[in-house]
């Protein structure tokens, strides 16, 4: 039995998404009391007109949703638009496209639900005000001072080191001095120095001819050609070979170096930024970083903070990811029980920012039926700590070595067989580096 | 068979998209004016002048109330704009045929009488022109029928 069409109408005034359908000359022929309502539009006035003169969406002549559903067969789903309302502005929506078919198969028209995101870009926007400077959450004072300096230095190109533990924030602070610099508009390329081989990472970095190794089949150009003129974000850079880094020194104090396999002296115009994650004195004394590569990196030195020195951002973080959370997960939770918060404040943060980032979401994603976020839901890690660790003696590397085995136990659920399974090591083997980073419990 | 894309891409001003569409569509559906009307355009745009002379003949002979009337709202006619860029361009060559009969035939779905002017241009041009004077008399006969209708 069928639906009369009276009651279809019924049916679809009564739900909250805006509806409207065309017929296949793209003239509406339906539009509900929820889409009036969105866009101002009064039904007598839209039936019988083209879609486009109605709503005016940029996408309109370019990525008609329906044109989209008629070319690929798939309907499309949360698509990001926006449309014109009844005073001539533009309102944010997410909408929904389904083609309508006649019994022999052939399109007769289309349909369109959507719902007002102007609320959520709201949300967007108060958040990008929480944001402290470029993307950064700082209220501390160790952070304003580091913002502060990132200003001071937006009009000159000398290199700048970035110190700091695992997760605190070094690549955005290498992106808000790229963003800020002069070059802002010159490109920007960065790369991890400790993920490649160090005969890759010269052919990565400075480029190869063909033939100049086994794999090198074509002539390809390194990371510093293509930066010419722009910035180049050195991450790790503690981990580079000690042959790189006197030719990383060569570009610095000359700008000059050779692709791989070739004699060729070519120029190029780079800002260098780097950054590590490990104790660089030490790597000095132990001759794993060379002395000279270090002065001339460090000209203008950012130490950024652990999370544990600068707690008073904390509260801002928890606040900052709540929202972010709230958005992308679409749910209300934007409290954090009292208690909950207490043990975020004196937690020793290890894994820094990203570790408390780790965890908001692990609370978010375990909170259900409720707006505010209970110490219960908190991860094993941290409702299993104890303030009295003595986290300053703790050395970088064990630090993050701590951090990543963390991850991975929250991510394996703390199924010790799976995670060994994951790292293809024996279940003793992780047990016995469970107790080495205190993680045993 | 996609009316409908070719309705859309038409309807975006994409008509060298649209032409492939509403061609597949005619192919199997012969006599729907509402695909001539529109592909007569589309072929202007592109460049295939022939193509567009050989629907617009169709249609005329069929229904030419059908591409008079058309409405630049209510049918998203777009040839009101299409014969202002076109007579304002200076790139085009004005003394060639095929000027001369795209907007012969674009002018027709605004004004009848630009319309007649530009094809009696194109018979100077080239006297021998396939079925001109067909084309001439048909829309000579329309405005004296509309002429008398009138008085």
């Amino acid at each position: 039995m069928s639906i009369p069409d009276n009651l279809k109408d019924h049916i679809l005034d009564s739900i909250a998404e805006g509806v409207f359908t065309v017929d296949k000359n793209f003239k509406i022929n339906f539009i509900n009391k929820a889409a009036e309502k969105i866009t101002g539009h009064k039904r007598e006035e839209v039936i019988g007109r083209f879609c486009k003169q109605i709503f005016r969406s940029e996408f309109c002549f370019t990525d008609c949703p329906i044109a989209t559903v008629l070319k690929t067969k798939k309907n499309l789903y949360d698509f990001e638009s926006s449309i014109q309302v009844s005073d001539g502005s533009q309102k944010p929506i997410k909408l929904n496209a389904a083609v309508l078919y006649n019994e022999m198969e052939e399109p007769t028209g289309g349909i369109i639900s959507f719902r007002d995101i102007s609320e959520f870009e709201a949300i967007s926007k108060s958040l990008l005000k929480d944001l402290q400077f470029q993307g950064m959450i700082g209220h501390s004072k160790q952070m304003q001072d580091i913002f502060d300096l990132i200003e001071e230095i937006a009009d000159s190109n000398a290199p700048v080191f970035i110190h700091g533990e695992s997760g605190t924030g070094k690549e955005l602070i290498a992106n808000a001095i790229q963003k800020t610099s002069i070059r802002k508009d010159k490109p920007y390329l960065k790369i991890n120095c400790s993920v490649f081989p160090s005969n890759l990472l010269a052919s990565e970095l400075f480029g190869h001819i063909k033939g100049a190794f086994t794999d090198a089949i074509k002539d390809r150009i390194g990371r510093f050609e293509i930066a010419d003129k722009g910035t180049i974000f050195l991450d790790e850079v503690a981990e580079m070979p000690l042959q790189m880094q006197i030719q990383l020194l060569r570009v610095l104090q000359e700008g000059t170096f050779e692709r791989v396999g070739e004699s060729l002296t070519r120029f190029t115009d780079v800002r260098v930024i780097a950054a590590t994650n490990v104790e660089i004195k030490d790597a000095l004394k132990k001759g794993k970083f060379r002395e000279d590569l270090f002065y001339r990196l460090n000209v203008i030195p950012i130490y950024l903070p652990p999370l544990r020195e600068h707690k008073n951002d904390i509260i801002p973080l928890v606040k900052h990811f709540l929202a972010k959370f709230s958005i992308y997960y679409k749910k209300e939770i934007n409290e954090i029980e009292e208690h909950a918060l207490d043990l975020l404040l004196k937690y020793s943060w290890p894994g820094n920012i990203r570790e408390l980032e780790n965890v908001i979401e692990y609370a978010f994603v375990r909170t259900n039926k409720s707006t505010v976020i209970e110490i219960s839901k908190l991860p094993p890690s941290l409702t299993e700590f104890s303030p009295s660790e003595n986290v300053k003696q703790q050395t970088f590397s064990s630090n993050k070595e701590r951090t990543d085995m963390l991850v991975l136990l929250e991510k394996f659920k703390w199924n010790k067989t799976d995670v060994a399974k994951h790292l293809r090591i024996g279940r003793t083997t992780l047990w016995r580096k469970l107790k080495e980073l205190n993680l045993n419990s | 068979m996609n009316e409908m894309l070719g309705n859309q891409y038409f309807m975006a001003r994409n008509y060298s998209a649209a032409q492939i569409h509403l061609q597949e569509f005619l192919n199997s559906n012969p006599n729907n004016k509402f695909a001539k009307r529109k592909i007569i355009i589309c072929y202007t745009q592109t460049g295939k002048m022939e193509d567009a002379y050989k629907y617009f003949i169709e249609l005329i002979d069929v229904d030419i109330d059908f591409i008079v009337n058309a409405h630049p709202i209510h049918d998203d006619c777009p040839c009101p704009e299409l014969v202002e860029q076109i007579e304002n361009q200076n790139n085009l060559n004005k003394d060639s045929l095929d000027y001369q009969l795209m907007l012969g035939m674009i002018w027709l779905y605004c004004d009848v009488e630009k319309s007649i002017s530009y094809f009696l241009t194109a018979k100077e041009i080239n006297p021998d022109y396939p079925r001109i004077d067909h084309v001439i008399n048909k829309i000579l006969n329309y405005i004296s029928t509309k002429q008398i209708q009138k008085k």
